[in-house]
Formats: C-alpha cells, sequence, structure tokens
C-alpha cells in the first residue's frame, strides 16, 4: 500500500517536471532546430535519472544527441510528446536489446505535426480569439475586468491541457492518442472551437471596426444610410474580405499594414471614409 | 525617468518570458502587457484603450512555426508608455507602436539565427559529458537572451525617447490625426482577416457570416455571442455525430 502511494508520489513529480519544463520549451529558440534544446532540457532529468550509472556514459551521451534533434510543438500539448518519450526513454533503459532508440525519434517526429497543428489552432485561434474579444469588449470601456478575464480564460484549458497531456503521455501513451483519434473526438473538439471561434471574430467584425463614410449630396442623399438600408455594417465586413482577399493572394505583411496607414489617412483626407 | 524605463524594462522581461518561460499564457498580448503599464506609470484606463486598439490588430497575428509576425508585444509596451508619459491619444500610440513592432521583429529574426549557433556549442559540450552545460545553454543562456533582447530596447527607448514623441505628437496636423484614427479602424479588419485566414474552410464560413449578421443586424455584444456560439456548437455536435457515436463515447468526450 505505502509503495503504491510513493509510487503516485514519484509518478506526481515527474508529471510537474514534465509540465513546467514542456512551457519552458521556447526559451532558446532558433531558426535551425527551433525548440530541440528546449526539449532536451525538458527530457533531462530522465535521461541523468536511467543512465545515473558512470559506465552508462556512452549510451547517455547517446541519447542526450538523439534529442537535440529538430522539434516543434505548441508547449501545451508537447507535455504529451514529452511524457511519452521519457516513459520510452525508461523503457529503452530497461531493455536496450528489444528496443529500438530509433523509434523514439520517430514518435517525436510523427506526434509534433498533429499536435502542433491541434495546440496552435485551439490555443492561438479559438481560445485566445475568445479570451480577448471579451476582453476588448470590458476593456473599451475602461472596465479592468478586460485583461484579468482573458488571462483566466487563456489559463485555464492551458494549465489542463498541460497537466492531462502530461500524465496520459507518460502513462497511457499510445493507445490513448490512437483511441482518440478512432473515436472521432478530436474530430469533434475541433468543430465546437471553430464553430466558437468563427462566430466570435464575426460578431467582433461588425462591433469593432468603427469605419462609415461621411459621403452625400447636398443634404438628402447620405451614402451611409443607404448603406445602412441594405445591411447594417456593410463597410466593416467589406474591408475585412478585402484583407482577406490580399493575404489570399500572398501580398506581403509589410505591404498591407502600409496599405492599411496610408490608404486609410488618404480615404480620411479625401473624406471617403470616417472613424 | 530612470526608474521609469526600470519598471517597463522588467515589464517587457515578464511579457517575453510569458512565451519562453510560461508557455505562452498570452501575457504578452497587448491588452495586457498594456494594461501592465498603465498600472505601472499610474494611468489604468490609458493602458486599457491603448491596449484594446492594439489587441484588435494582433489578434490575428498567430505565432505559427518559424513564421515572425511584427512583436506587437514590445510595441506596445512602448507605444502605451509614449501614449501616457506625452498624452497622445490611443490612435497616436497605434502608429507609434507599428513601427516598432516591425523593428522589435527584426530584433527577434536575429537573435533566432544567432540561437542557431547554440546547437553547435550543445553537441560540443555532451561530447565532452558537460550534460549540465549543454541544457544550461536552454534554461539560462536562451531565456536571458530572449529577456535582454525586450529589457534593452524598452529601457533605451522610454530613457532617451520620450521628449522626443512629446514634441513630434505637439505638432501632427488635425488631418493626419483624423487620418490616423481612419487608419486605426482599417488595421483591425487586417488582423480579423489574418485570423480567418488559419481558421476558415468552406465548411466553416456560414458560423463567421451568422456572429456577424447577428451582432450587424441584432447588436449583440461579442460576450452575447460567444455565449449562443457555445450552446449552438454543442447542438450541432449533438446532431452531426449523432449517429456516429454511441453514448458512450460523449463520456469520453466530456472526461477529455
Amino acid at each position: 500500500m505505502s509503495e503504491d502511494k510513493s509510487l503516485k508520489k514519484e509518478n506526481n513529480k515527474k508529471y510537474w517536471q514534465f509540465f513546467w519544463r514542456s512551457w519552458a520549451i521556447q526559451g532558446s529558440w532558433n531558426y535551425e532546430r527551433q525548440m530541440n534544446l528546449g526539449f532536451l532540457y525538458g527530457i533531462a532529468p530522465t535521461l541523468d535519472r536511467v543512465y545515473k550509472d558512470p559506465k552508462d556514459i556512452d549510451k547517455k551521451k547517446a541519447a542526450y544527441k538523439r534529442h537535440l534533434a529538430f522539434y516543434n510543438c505548441t508547449p501545451q500539448t508537447s507535455s504529451f510528446v514529452l511524457g511519452l518519450s521519457a516513459s520510452m526513454e525508461e523503457q529503452l533503459a530497461k531493455n536496450p536489446d528489444d528496443f529500438d532508440p530509433e523509434s523514439i525519434s520517430a514518435v517525436k517526429s510523427s506526434l509534433m505535426g498533429p499536435l502542433s497543428g491541434i495546440g496552435d489552432s485551439f490555443f492561438q485561434g479559438t481560445i485566445k480569439v475568445l479570451a480577448f474579444g471579451l476582453g476588448i469588449n470590458f476593456a473599451q470601456k475602461g472596465n479592468i475586468l478586460g485583461p484579468i478575464l482573458a488571462l483566466i480564460i487563456c489559463f485555464v484549458p492551458a494549465y489542463l491541457v498541460t497537466w492531462y497531456g502530461a500524465k496520459w503521455g507518460y502513462t497511457a501513451g499510445n493507445q490513448f492518442l490512437t483511441k482518440l483519434n478512432s473515436e472521432g473526438a478530436m474530430d469533434r473538439v475541433m468543430f465546437i472551437a471553430g464553430v466558437v471561434g468563427l462566430m466570435v471574430i464575426g460578431s467582433m467584425v461588425s462591433s469593432m471596426i468603427p469605419l462609415t463614410t461621411p459621403l452625400h449630396m447636398g443634404t438628402t442623399f447620405k451614402l451611409q444610410s443607404t448603406l445602412n438600408t441594405i445591411m447594417p455594417k456593410l463597410i466593416p465586413i467589406s474591408m475585412t474580405m478585402f484583407m482577406y482577399w490580399l493575404i489570399n493572394k500572398k501580398v506581403n505583411t509589410g505591404w498591407i499594414l502600409a496599405i492599411c496607414i496610408i490608404g486609410g489617412i488618404l480615404a480620411s483626407v479625401f473624406g471617403i471614409l470616417k472613424a | 525617468m530612470l526608474y521609469k524605463a526600470l519598471i517597463l524594462g522588467i515589464i517587457g522581461i515578464i511579457v517575453v518570458l510569458d512565451s519562453r518561460f510560461f508557455g505562452r499564457l498570452n501575457v504578452e498580448q497587448p491588452l495586457i502587457a498594456s494594461t501592465l503599464v498603465g498600472i505601472a506609470l499610474g494611468d489604468v484606463t490609458k493602458g486599457l484603450m491603448v491596449g484594446a486598439t492594439l489587441e484588435l490588430i494582433s489578434l490575428g497575428l498567430v505565432n505559427v512555426g518559424a513564421a515572425a509576425p511584427p512583436d506587437m508585444a514590445m510595441g506596445s509596451i512602448i507605444a502605451s508608455a509614449f501614449a501616457i508619459l506625452s498624452g497622445a491619444s490611443a490612435q497616436t500610440a497605434l502608429t507609434i507602436a507599428i513601427p516598432i513592432a516591425v523593428l522589435g521583429q527584426m530584433l527577434g529574426i536575429v537573435i533566432r539565427m544567432g540561437m542557431s549557433s547554440f546547437n553547435v556549442m550543445a553537441n560540443k559540450y555532451i561530447d565532452e559529458g558537460k550534460f549540465k552545460s549543454a541544457t544550461n545553454l536552454h534554461i539560462i543562456w536562451g531565456m536571458g537572451l530572449y529577456a535582454l533582447s525586450y529589457f534593452i530596447p524598452i529601457f533605451v527607448a522610454i530613457y532617451f525617447g520620450t521628449n522626443l514623441v512629446k514634441e513630434i505628437v505637439s505638432i501632427i496636423p488635425t488631418w493626419l490625426t483624423s487620418g490616423l484614427t481612419v487608419a486605426s479602424a482599417v488595421l483591425p479588419a487586417y488582423g480579423f482577416a489574418l485570423l480567418l485566414s488559419t481558421m476558415i474552410t468552406k465548411k466553416m464560413a456560414p458560423y463567421f457570416f451568422i456572429g456577424f449578421l447577428i451582432t450587424a443586424y441584432a447588436n449583440i455584444s461579442v460576450t452575447g455571442i460567444a455565449l449562443f456560439a457555445i450552446l449552438i456548437a454543442i447542438l450541432l455536435d449533438q446532431i452531426i455525430y449523432k449517429d456516429k457515436s454511441s453514448s458512450k463515447d460523449d463520456d469520453s468526450l466530456d472526461s477529455l
């Protein structure tokens, strides 16, 4: 019984280690191999533990080098990869003869792609948009609740995903991921996240782009009133679609920013747009 | 001014370590960074205003893979500090923020290139059996350099630049300020379009327009739409995935 408890305590310590070291994974982000040193930092305590014996030093060197390879993954979902790799490294150290070290690298590179895709679109797409969409709403009224709310909304899912990622990666690992995929649960989470994210962006387009046109003929014809009868917020949505078109045409970010600023100033000077 | 420049430099370190050390909890977003600046300089309302204005653009700038978007975190710290210290408006702050963000982006590119040399060093340390030195490259040198890359530019800009900016702001003509106001309303359109380009598919496009139309016609706030959206998404999930999954799978979703 007490053995169970001490094992649980030891495992919990590992999960926290995976947790913090996944969050710190971007500390030396570089163009050549991106988060490789961060991953090495994450798995280093595991390697130090399994190759404690001085006569294993060559195995330890090989293991350290194995994790110097290119790596890139969303920090929150990366804890899953770290947990899984750590458990595989433990396996390898126990049965060096019937475990291929290559498989660890293979698992890492096969997981980082999909987990970054899901992680980035979930955290940077949906969660961030939701949190800061609400945050801006409050902040524009001068309410300090805005930034506080935004931080809380960002923190809670990040915390949960990283913690359970570390735990499931280490304990269930491979089986868990195949199960999730085969049941289509990942698709459903992505679908819900996409619907919420897109509806919030749509709402922000109509409430946070205060563009109107002052164009008029005499006192009877005001263009903006005519536009309003066709569709309110026609200018904000058209402007957004125009920008979307520019992005799809692969126009450079610098040029688009210049178009926004210079175009905005010119449109104001010639009395076409007003904010 | 020395004291203020120091404090703002430290805010810069907090903000950069958000993505380096805390897995990007979005403390680096302009809304948070500007609010921190507002608290430090004693004008929270202005910080919130500048933060909200800058946030609208930067929401769409997603950090994916190797792409380096304009560094809005650094831009927003310096711009909101200037807005508060020189009395400039949120719109003027916006146009200060963008050139700084682009400069910050370039600095970031140089650092990320320079850090590639860590790989060679790490390899050498491992050969020599200096395992601790190899991981220290990451946790001490990497973090340290990123922290300095924020602290130094912010400190210099605030310590030497505030008076200069104050003078420039005072001679801006009105046609330019109203022009900048329009520009600051156009920029969020770009931010939203960037977001769309990463999220939208033909199948999902209607949800974007539903959100837009409800707010355009019925004037429901973003908070309201978010709440509706969550419920609609849950309902649609039940309808779409009803046939494909048994009740057992619903439980497995809950446990996520």
